[in-house]
């Protein structure tokens, strides 16, 4: 018997077992993925590190998920999300543990590019979790799978500092980072015992090829091919950052080098869209039933853009920055900045939920307009703040921010079921573009005028939502005497 | 149905005796009005009595209203060379039986026969004897037929196959794809043997549009060339082909909304949900009550996941068209809605019971008997799938349904392959099934077309598993992606978990299980056979040598015999 809510103690049932075992998964990547926020200041201080380099290393840390959420795509495609969860994990935890006891400055940077790589696990579950539970459940069972994975930074915010101090001594930080390492592989092993692909004795079908969107015409692809073009962009950012133009990690070859490769990427996968497109660009109509327009994706990319790429921009600086500007120490840091990311747990199924309730459009332009709003008073924290005044600004902040994010994947699946998968990957990519940017902003400006940049993104994004049309579901609908109504479909 | 009608074909046809007393050709036309037009097409039969037979003209009256007649009464899950070739024997049969009366068999009721199906974009071809089956397109009129007749002497010939020349008939079979604007064109000798291909292609080329005028032409045209035999021809022009518009296909395919999701209480069509039975990512399964009939039923509907994937709702809305085709006690029953259906969904009985799947684990160590009350009303279940030309492709103890009163019945058509459906092209991409990992055969997971054999394979995985409580192949079936692979896997006999499994048992098991097809048995029902009774051609011990049997203890006994002999030049 299944229902629309969920049961997540009926741990009788092999679907929740499931899912309690991917989102812990998910967890413990995020908490891989952002345990050297809270230890920054040590790092800084062991590294002697100037703060351009703290910020490329945070810039660094978010850069190869852009990428890699498409190597795990195809990834999952061939071996099924059960080993290539682990095998994630597994090697995740061999990095992290490889970047806690590394000795330079260049080495620390390139383990936490390769890092980014753990980022993309929220792919695999999401596609984990659609395997297992019926329609009607699945919106939900990916809340929580999201919300609770999410969760992962704020447990590392508070966990980590405390470990460090318990491990003690100058290397302490070290320590506690190998430590969510050493968990995160074992887990990888203990992930791979027990979870299935599917539930079992499923009937199986042979998935459908996928290699881009189809869009429905030729305005569309236009208009796709340059929404892909910002993931570039971001790529390409970060490697001027690093050039002699810059920072000076990269020499000028290599810097060259990673122009070429973009270019190359960009090509690639331009000519995979035209080939997926080919019935646009021979003017071959899209049948009906099949069509949908491209500008609701790009909005819902954006939206996510403001929303999820500044919550993980935020939760890598949010530490440093409470410690610099309340002069805390560093587990007090961790405890308060991770106040950002607690609210995941409600704030992220919050926002699916608003947004069934009271229309997609409306709810998600009040959301942004909050957190435009939350923003912008973050930006006028200064160390004459009360702490708590302050933290509590960030949590009201973080409530809009990750409300954002689930009203966004609440609208993913409604604009065209046989894409989800795809619609989502491009959200989540522009996420990590998000991430990107707001960072790199971040290296050149003051932190209050970094929040002020995103609220005035998100004011922007603002406006883009008004366009978005409210999505209708092609199914017939419950009348209140619990008689099923028909619509008339023209 | 999404694919019904857009066949259409203008057709002429004329026959005369010529110089003869008698006309012993005969000819027919048949486009079915309505639904039979897309699941068996429109045929078109040419026949020409031989005239030194004595009863030539009968013969060829019986091949076409007889193939006319029962070709339409074949199910509709049956592809059209199967539909045919059964009538086509059957017809063979009797002719021959009737010529038996006559010393020389081609004395008697002897006929050639050329038939032209035409089912959704391609025409299928059936043709003995010498009459004949053109194609006119852009232009160029191209035979389709080779003439099975030797010639004997100037204008002299004769036929070397025919209906009703001997018990056992072979029949040319061809599948033609057909466009927009062909003309077929079938006739009998005594028009192609006067005319040549490229006066006849004149003939209808100069008359257009009027398809009867050309036919009159060709026999006019014939006779004046000195035509002495019958004059038969017909000239079929497609207009328009099926499902052509994409467009079209869709708006079918969505007529009906998708059902929301449902719970206790609601009310669809006069149905009151009772509870919800099942759900998957795939679909859900409601129990319904219907007051009016006083009666409940099991409703299926598709799930939300899918409402824009054109494959699922074909194949969906297919599953109640199978389902209401086979008629059998081991199957479950579809039931036709009490009122016209307002949105997407079926019914089928509701059996108060568990799955195999549930009994399995209720039972894990069944007696063979136990095991056998359940496969072998199962088996008989999947025979009336295959007698209807229907895989079913997913068999699995969760499909086989044990009732309260001990009923066994399958369930579940969504994966099924039907065999004149799948001759249907429609516009849309299909999905392909690859079945349940661990009971679904090899050919399916290898992209090969499966046959009857691939549902042997998985009853058998079952019996495996409930006479060992373990998988087939060490359960290593699911992991096998390529041929290679699948060569790799070893067997172990059921009776090494088991050894209760007496050996003959264990024999049909290995073979009904073969990678390959070609190994197992030819029907299900030679393996439920053999499942009954030991064969005796696998209970005799096959004669092993010493060294497969136990090489342990031939090595042990070599080294044996060397420590001696070693011991033996020290101790010299």
């Amino acid at each position: 018997m299944s229902s629309s809510t969920l049961n997540v103690l009926d741990l009788k049932q092999e679907k929740i077992r499931l899912l309690h075992l991917s989102w812990f998964a998910f967890f413990l990547s995020f908490v891989v993925w952002f345990n050297f926020a809270p230890m920054l200041s040590s790092i800084k201080e062991a590294f002697d590190l100037t703060n351009q380099q703290v910020k490329a290393l945070m810039i660094l840390n978010v850069a190869l998920t852009i990428p890699a959420r498409v190597v795990v795509g195809m990834l999952v495609d061939r071996f099924g999300p059960r080993i290539v969860y682990s095998a994630l994990l597994v090697t995740g935890g061999m990095v992290c543990l490889a970047f806690a006891f590394a000795n330079s400055y260049e080495a620390i940077a390139l383990l936490r590019f390769l890092m980014g790589f753990i980022g993309a696990g929220f792919v695999i579950g999401i596609r984990l979790v659609g395997e297992w539970f019926p329609a009607r459940q699945v919106g939900l069972a990916e809340g929580v799978y999201g919300g609770w994975g999410n969760f992962g930074s704020a447990a590392a915010a508070m966990a980590l500092p405390t470990l460090a101090l318990y491990f003690g001594g100058p290397d302490g930080w070290r320590y506690a980072i190998a430590s969510t390492g050493v968990v995160a592989s074992i887990y990888g092993v203990f992930f791979y015992w027990r979870a299935r692909n599917t539930p079992k004795g499923s009937t199986y079908f042979k998935p459908k090829k996928s290699g881009g969107l189809v869009v429905s015409n030729k305005r569309d692809l236009i208009f796709y091919i340059i929404m892909c073009v910002p993931m570039y962009l971001a790529l390409a950012t970060l490697t001027w950052k690093l050039s002699p133009a810059n920072l000076g990690l990269l020499n000028d070859a290599a810097s060259i080098a990673l122009y070429v490769v973009l270019v190359v990427l960009f090509v690639v996968q331009i000519s995979q869209i035209l080939r997926v497109n080919s019935d646009v660009l021979n003017n071959i109509p899209i049948p009906e039933m099949q069509q949908y327009k491209f500008k609701q994706v790009a909005i819902l990319n954006v939206a996510y853009f403001v929303t999820f790429g500044s919550e993980l921009a935020v939760v890598s600086m949010l530490p440093l920055f409470f410690m610099e500007t309340f002069e805390l120490s560093a587990v007090a840091a961790g405890m308060l900045a991770s106040g950002f990311a607690f609210m995941n747990l409600v704030a992220r199924p919050g926002g699916g939920y608003l947004s069934d309730k009271f229309g997609r459009r409306k709810s998600l332009s009040i959301l942004i307009c909050g957190l435009a709003v939350g923003y912008m008073v973050l930006s006028n924290i200064d160390s004459t703040w009360t702490i708590w005044v302050a933290v509590l600004a960030t949590m009201c902040c973080s409530f809009f921010v990750q409300a954002g994010e689930g009203a966004v994947f609440a609208i993913v699946p409604l604009v065209k079921r046989s894409m989800t998968g795809q619609i989502a990957g491009m959200t989540g990519a522009y996420g990590n573009v998000g991430a990107v940017i707001f960072l790199t902003v971040l290296s050149f400006v003051s932190a209050s005028n970094f929040f002020l940049v995103i609220a005035a993104c998100a004011g922007v994004i603002f406006v883009a939502v008004q366009f978005m049309e409210e999505p209708q579901g092609h199914t017939a609908e419950v009348n209140d005497d619990g008689s099923v109504a028909l619509i008339e479909v023209s | 149905m999404h694919f019904d009608g857009g066949l259409k074909l203008a057709i002429a046809q004329r026959s005369s005796a010529g110089q003869k007393s008698v006309n012993e050709d005969s000819l027919g036309i048949c486009v079915p009005k309505d639904e039979q037009l897309t699941t068996k097409g429109a045929v078109a039969v040419i026949a020409d009595g031989v005239s030194a037979a004595e009863a030539g003209k009968e013969a060829a009256e019986t091949c076409v209203t007889g193939f006319l007649s029962d070709y339409f009464s074949t199910p509709d899950s049956w592809s059209v060379k199967r539909s045919a070739q059964q009538v086509l024997n059957a017809l063979n049969r009797w002719l021959y039986g009737q010529g038996q009366n006559y010393l020389q068999a081609e004395k008697g009721y002897v006929s050639t026969l050329s038939i032209a199906v035409f089912k959704s974009q391609t025409a299928h071809l059936f043709h003995v004897g010498d009459s004949r089956i053109y194609r006119l397109r852009d232009g160029c009129l191209e035979l389709l037929t080779r003439d099975h007749a030797m010639p004997i002497s100037r204008g002299k010939s004769y036929l070397t196959r025919a209906m009703g020349l001997d018990i056992n008939l072979d029949v040319d079979y061809r599948a033609a794809d057909v466009a927009v604007a062909d003309i077929f064109l079938l006739s009998t000798d005594g028009i192609h043997d006067f005319l040549n291909s490229s006066r006849m292609q004149a003939i209808i080329s100069d008359a257009g549009d009027d398809l009867d005028q050309a036919c009159q032409r060709m026999i006019d045209d014939a006779l004046a060339a000195g035509s002495d035999d019958n004059l038969s021809c017909q000239l079929l022009r497609i207009e328009a082909l099926p499902l052509e518009d994409a467009g079209d296909v869709y708006r079918k395919l969505t007529a009906l909304p998708f059902p929301p999701p449902l719970s206790a209480g609601m009310v669809v069509d006069g149905l009151v949900i009772e509870d919800e039975i099942h759900a998957s990512p795939r679909s859900q399964l409601y129990k319904v009550y219907d007051a009016t009939a006083d009666r409940h039923y099991a409703m299926k509907t598709p799930s939300a996941n899918f409402n824009d994937d054109p494959a699922y709702i074909e194949r969906f809305i297919l599953e109640s068209w199978v389902g209401r085709r086979i008629q059998s006690e081991y199957v479950i029953e579809v039931i036709d809605p009490p009122q016209p259906p307002t949105c997407l969904y079926y019914l089928s009985a509701f059996e108060p019971g568990k799955t195999l799947g549930q009994w399995m684990t209720e039972h894990p160590q069944p007696s063979t008997q136990q095991m056998l009350d359940i496969i072998l009303p199962a088996a008989k279940g999947l025979q009336a799938m295959h007698r209807r030309d229907t895989i079913h492709q997913d068999v699995k103890p969760d499909n086989i349904l044990i009732g309260d009163n001990t009923q066994v019945k399958i369930i579940d058509f969504g994966s099924c392959y039907v065999a004149g459906l799948a001759e249907i092209a429609v516009p849309i991409t299909r999905d392909r099934v690859l079945g349940t990992a661990q009971y679904s055969a090899p050919e399916h997971v290898l992209g090969r077309r499966p046959s009857t054999k691939a549902d042997q394979f998985s009853l058998a995985a079952i019996v495996f598993e409930m006479l060992t409580a373990h998988k087939p192949y060490q359960g290593r079936l699911e992991n096998c992606t390529t041929t290679a692979a699948f060569t790799r896997l070893e067997y172990i006999a059921a009776s090494h978990y088991n050894p209760h499994v007496p050996l003959w048992l264990d024999a049909a098991l290995c073979r009904a299980l073969s990678i390959s097809p070609e190994l197992r048995y030819n029907d299900i029902s030679e393996f439920v056979h053999d499942l009954q009774f030991p064969n005796p051609v696998y209970s005799k011990d096959n004669f092993q040598p010493l060294l497969s049997r136990n090489p342990l203890m031939v090595w042990q006994g070599i080294s044996l015999i060397l420590l001696i002999c070693l011991i033996w030049s020290l101790g010299r």
